[in-house]
């Protein structure tokens, strides 16, 4: 209790003594107040930096003080910074205080005080502040040189995304002064009649060599500018990690991260820093330092890894065991020793990475497409066995090693290559055969397989063949057939032999194939199936043999079989009755043949079944030549020979016929016709349709029930009902025509024996001479206007032929038509026309001036007269030819047409009573038309004058 | 004075220097003519402006409205092509080595500015350039009578002044680099200007002697040896 008085007393009497002191300064200026104060511009940092002193300290007396530092800015009173600044003051001590400054420091002089205080926080009351210094000046302006125009911070370095001010300081008059970034112009605030300056925020990285800011007046050439450098933001890097490889240098990596984007002096630096033993380096690369170790001397290391520049510092660490981080460096001199083929030994040494350390080394050996994978320890050499090798194979090895005690990494891979040397071959070739009689000979064409490279054992130099006769009365033979040949033909001197083959390389022979060749040609009748392939390939099956077999074989080929194909084989185990052929080889729409064997214990093969198909069937490749032959009205023919169905890309099931009718619509009941089995020659006899007229075309029709379509021909078929009738009316009607031309042609030929042309007397020469001498109104008579009322019959003597003026003594004869009263009461002057170059005498006679009164006919003679048809065709004919030369108007004159046809039938009824008897007879029909009927009568028509002709003659009967 | 002294003589160690190092700049050509054009065409493609100003306008973003303007050679840098004319063949040689020395020496400067690699190569390539004209020149020199003979520096005036010293502020300096080099293209388009009309009267290059063709470029401008030394340091004489 007394001891708890006791210092509880002291503890009062401390304070009241401090209180009291404390008292004393305040009422007197401080003893420790701020001396010397001394203050610099930095420009390069824009900082303001101070140094002062504090006075009246005793030697070896310490105070933790506080300076208060205040900032004005163009003028004391503008202060823009006050500080505390707390520190520990000792005797004799020069103090610094820095401060950065926002506004460059040249664009305003800055103004700085301070006073200082007895650090007391720890004790309450308030803080007993010395008196203020002097305002120290700092004023950079002064310094700036002769120039007019300044722009201010140079070459300022910030972080992207900070914010800069930037200011200019004139020293002319002028005020028109613009400012511009990167060619932007921009706006400030004027501090002072001669400095504005321009607050820049969030600055962004433009290119490595800074941005450009720059001002100019309005006049002149005095561009001044500064360069702000803008950085990126430092990044910390990443993947700090240190190793060795041989304990002797630890190599640090990191990832620096993105580059800050400045200059090589701008940018930041590496330093790496280890605390145990304190050293320090500067790392000369960005991702990447060198440490050399201390020797068996310090196993623990502590980085601290430092990125920095001007702005900023960034730091990561790293503590490790030295062994716990070692890298071994790749295996060297690796080497195969004792290489055989199937072993072989490889072996390799290592870096040394101290004394006590093992490498665990890994093997891997690469080769046939497999991998084997090995660990082996390894103090300085390592050694491995490779066994279970295939002879004359390539193989890879490779090898790393890392430290078997603590692992960190494997070392990189050291490869090499090596071969094994190759051995005898180890399996048989794959023979067939095919045989074949050339000549009463057997001929054996022999087909194997290459060996694999696993049988093979190295590159295969030769085949041997050795040939023994079974019936052991011809000795063996031995063929050689060298390499990469896969088949030979050999002549058989017998049949019946054993072939053995085998395959050698250059170390050894294959164990060898047997094969035994027999006169009996196999099971040859065995039928053919067909077999549908799948997408897996053929399946195929057959029936157990009851006999014991080694084995099955499976022989295939393309069809035809002829030129040899290229013959493939599959050996199949003795148990087996079903497989699956399946190749690459199988082409859609080709057609392969298969065929089974059984190979007995003998090594004889029995042929046990044989089957065809397609892989896939594909639509024909060609529609079938049609023909149609014997078409008759109710039948045809269609044939289409040498169609091949073997060629055929699919099997032929039959063939599809369509009849269609013109009308298009298909025949009902046989418009559609499957023909099925149809042999490749074929013949096909189509029902008679009731109205077939056309055959559209016909449809090759095939297994997969697709549809080649081929237009044949269009043939029109009878479709009359009455083919009697038909048969009967064509001979008539041809028959008839036939006759019709003949008789037409007779008569024709008749007119042209016995009644020529008469000549058109309008181009007679006698006609002119008439008009000229005579009667110069003389005309021709047009017949229409004549009436008949005599015929005139003239006796012609043969041989007589008088001239031109003899004719008057000639006396004509007339047959009168017409009653004398009803003509005219006067004989009225009648000109007759003849023809004077038909007949010379007639014409004499007719060329009379006056026509007597012709006598009465009898009417026999006016019969015969009018009778005959052609002769009135001939009557009128002429007359027609007469009208057309005649112009109207101008007949006046009576026309007299002249027949002479002596060879006619009716002429020959003539002699019965003939006026006067005569050997040739001519008929004159004269018509006498008097003037005044010389224009036509009421009728007016040239057949109503024909038919008055006739009735008159009737009046007669 | 001594300054002026020094900047006379200067040249001339630089092209005895130059002299002295022909074994290793490798063998001339004996033929002036042949040479002479090689030097036209080194002349024409370093007047190029894409061969370096317009690379390091690129790179320094002085490639801006209100700013490219300024880039313009600063009068004084480089001799005119009028002053060129008026140098004697011998003095033009050396006022040529001389100046290229100098650009080579403001080439390794600018360099420290240039942060890509490609425009590096641009600036290298513009200095294997020069370093190949100046070897040229040497052969010149050597075909010109009178090489052996000990000459006087070329008084070419204002190209011999050293160039302004390069303010620290990186904005000024990039401005006079860019300046620099306008001038130094304009002075290689000059140079090979001169270097034609050596070509169009080939008559001189041999014949005559320096001082001879030094007359003739006198006659057609009438200005003196004399009254060239006259002229004050930093003016092209006009």
């Amino acid at each position: 209790m007394a001891l708890f008085s006791v210092s509880k007393t002291a503890f009062l009497l401390a304070f009241l003594s401090l209180r009291t002191y404390q008292s004393e300064v305040l009422s007197e200026p401080l003893p420790w107040a701020p001396e010397s104060l001394k203050v610099s511009v930095n420009t390069t940092s824009q900082s303001l930096h101070l140094q002062w002193t504090v006075h009246n300290l005793a030697h070896h007396q310490e105070f933790r003080m506080v300076f208060q530092i205040e900032i004005s800015r163009i003028k004391t009173s503008n202060v823009i910074w006050v500080e505390n600044y707390t520190t520990t003051v000792k005797w004799n001590q020069v103090l610094h205080w820095s401060w950065e400054s926002k506004l460059p420091l040249e664009c305003a002089k800055h103004f700085i005080r301070m006073r200082s205080a007895v650090d007391a926080a720890k004790t309450p009351g308030p803080r007993v502040w010395s008196s203020w210094s002097s305002w120290e000046e700092a004023d950079v302006q002064n310094s700036l040189g002769q120039d007019l125009l300044f722009v201010f911070p140079k070459d300022k370095l910030v972080e992207e995304g900070s914010n800069v001010t930037i200011c200019y300081v004139s020293k002319s008059h002028q005020n028109n002064i613009s400012c511009y970034l990167e060619g932007v112009r921009m706006q400030g605030e004027q501090l002072d009649p001669n400095v504005s300056v321009f607050n820049l925020n969030h600055v962004a990285f433009i290119r490595e060599t800074g941005t450009n800011i720059y001002c100019k007046p309005g006049q002149g050439d005095g561009i001044k500018g500064t360069v702000l450098f803008v950085s990126k933001v430092l990044q910390e890097p990443k993947d700090f990690s240190c190793e060795t490889q041989d304990l002797m240098t630890l190599n640090c990596t990191w990832d620096p991260g993105s580059d800050t984007g400045l200059l090589k002096q701008l940018s930041q630096s590496y330093t790496l820093f280890e605390s145990f033993s304190g050293k320090k380096i500067l790392c000369k690369h960005k991702s990447w330092c060198l440490w050399q170790v201390a020797p068996e001397s310090q196993d623990m290391y502590n980085f601290t890894l430092t990125a920095e520049n001007y702005l900023r510092k960034r730091s990561v660490h790293l503590l490790f065991h030295l062994t716990h981080r070692v890298h071994p460096m790749a295996p060297f001199n690796v080497l195969f020793k004792n290489v055989n083929a199937t072993s072989a030994t490889m072996t390799w040494k290592v870096h040394a990475i101290g004394k006590y350390y093992t490498l665990l080394c890994q093997v891997e050996l690469y080769g046939e497409g497999k991998v084997t994978q090995h660990n082996v320890s390894v103090k300085v050499d390592g050694v491995h066995l490779f066994s279970g090798l295939e002879p004359d194979t390539e193989y890879l090895a490779q090898v790393r090693c890392a430290n078997g005690d603590h692992f960190w990494k494997w070392s990189e891979w050291t490869h090499q290559n090596f071969t094994t040397v190759e051995a005898a071959p180890s399996e048989a070739p794959d023979v067939w055969r095919n045989v074949k009689i050339v000549q009463g000979r057997c001929v054996v064409t022999l087909f194997w397989k290459p060996l694999s490279k696993l049988q093979a054992h190295g590159k295969i130099l030769f085949y041997n063949i050795v040939i023994e006769y079974l019936d052991r009365t011809s000795g063996s033979e031995v063929l050689s057939i060298p390499a990469p040949a896969s088949g030979t033909e050999l002549p058989l001197n017998q049949c019946s032999s054993q072939i053995r083959i085998t395959a050698s390389n250059s170390v050894g022979t294959s164990p060898a194939s047997v094969l035994v060749v027999s006169r009996e040609p196999g099971n040859e009748e065995v039928e053919e199936e067909r077999v549908k392939g799948t997408e897996d390939g053929f399946p195929l099956s057959w029936n157990p043999q009851p006999r014991h077999v080694t084995g099955y074989l499976v022989e295939w080929c393309e069809q035809p079989r002829d030129p040899p194909c290229d013959l493939q084989w599959k050996n199949l185990g003795p148990n087996v009755t079903s497989t699956v052929v399946s190749s690459d080889a199988f082409r859609p729409g080709v057609r392969y043949n298969f065929r089974i064997y059984g190979i007995s214990t003998e090594r004889v093969p029995c042929l046990l079944a044989r089957k065809t198909g397609y892989s896939q069937e594909l639509a024909p490749s060609d529609n079938p030549q049609v023909v149609m032959t014997n078409l008759t009205s109710h039948s045809f023919t269609l044939s289409w020979k040498n169609y091949s169905t073997e060629s055929q890309p699919s099997f032929i099931q039959g063939y599809h016929v369509y009849l269609k009718s013109k009308a298009g619509r298909c025949h009902s009941g046989s418009e559609k016709a499957v023909l099925s089995d149809v042999p490749c020659v074929g013949w096909l006899i189509v029902p008679p349709p009731q109205q077939i007229t056309e055959i559209i075309s016909i449809l090759t029709y095939f297994c997969s029930f697709e549809e080649g379509k081929v237009l044949i021909k269009n043939t029109t078929l009878f479709s009359s009902p009455a083919p009697t009738l038909i048969r009967i009316l064509l001979p008539t009607v041809f028959c008839i025509l036939l006759i019709m031309i003949t008789c037409y042609l007779k008569s024709q030929w008749m007119k042209e024996k016995c009644y020529p042309d008469i000549p058109d007397p309008y181009k007679s020469s006698v006609l002119s001479l008439i008009k000229s001498k005579e009667n110069p109104h003389l005309t021709i008579m047009n017949i229409k206007d004549c009436v008949p009322d005599s015929i005139e019959v003239l006796n012609k003597q043969e041989g007589t032929r008088k001239s031109f003026t003899e004719t008057e003594s000639t006396k004509p004869t007339y047959l009168y038509l017409l009653p004398t009263e009803k003509r005219y009461s006067s004989p009225g002057p009648c000109i007759c026309f003849e023809n004077f170059t038909y007949n010379q005498a007639a014409s004499d006679s007719a060329s009379c001036g006056h026509v007597p009164a012709p006598p009465k006919a009898p009417p026999s003679q006016l019969g015969l007269l009018t009778s005959p048809e052609n002769l009135l065709k001939a009557l009128e004919k002429n007359y027609m030819n007469s009208l057309g030369e005649i112009p109207a108007g101008e007949t006046s004159l009576n026309y007299v047409s002249q027949l002479a046809s002596p060879m006619s039938g009716d002429m020959s009824n003539l002699p019965k009573n003939p006026p006067e008897p005569a050997l040739c007879s001519e008929y004159k029909m004269q018509m006498a038309i008097p003037l005044g009927l010389a224009s036509p009568p009421s009728s007016g028509s040239s057949s109503l004058s024909s038919i008055t002709l006739l009735d008159e003659g009737e009046r007669y009967h | 004075m001594r300054a002026q002294l020094m900047w006379r003589t200067l040249p001339s160690l630089v092209l005895g220097l130059l002299f002295l190092s022909t074994p290793v700049m490798g063998s001339c050509l004996d033929k002036d003519q042949e040479l002479l054009r090689q030097l036209q065409k080194q002349a024409d493609i370093m007047q190029r402006t894409s061969m370096l100003l317009h690379p390091y306008i690129q790179s320094q973003g002085l490639d801006k409205d209100g700013l490219k303007e300024h880039c313009r050679e600063r009068p004084g840098t480089f001799p005119s092509k009028e002053a060129l004319q008026r140098l004697s063949r011998q003095e033009l040689l050396r006022a040529l080595d001389t100046m290229l020395d100098h650009v080579l020496h403001r080439l390794m400067a600018l360099q420290r500015d240039i942060p890509k690699a490609q425009d590096l190569e641009t600036v290298n390539r513009a200095k294997q350039n020069i370093r190949g004209f100046k070897n040229n020149i040497h052969c010149m020199a050597q075909l010109l009578p009178g090489s052996s003979e000990r000459t006087e520096p070329a008084p070419i005036g204002p190209g011999t002044s050293p160039s302004p010293t390069p303010t620290p502020d990186t904005f000024q300096r990039r401005l006079e680099g860019c300046r620099f080099l306008h001038g130094y293209h304009r002075f290689m388009h000059s140079v090979g200007q001169v270097f034609r009309e050596w070509a169009e009267s080939p008559s001189r290059s041999r014949r005559h002697s320096p001082r001879r063709g030094l007359r003739k470029g006198a006659r057609r401008v009438p200005l003196s040896r004399g009254n060239k030394r006259l002229l004050p340091r930093g003016q092209l004489p006009r």
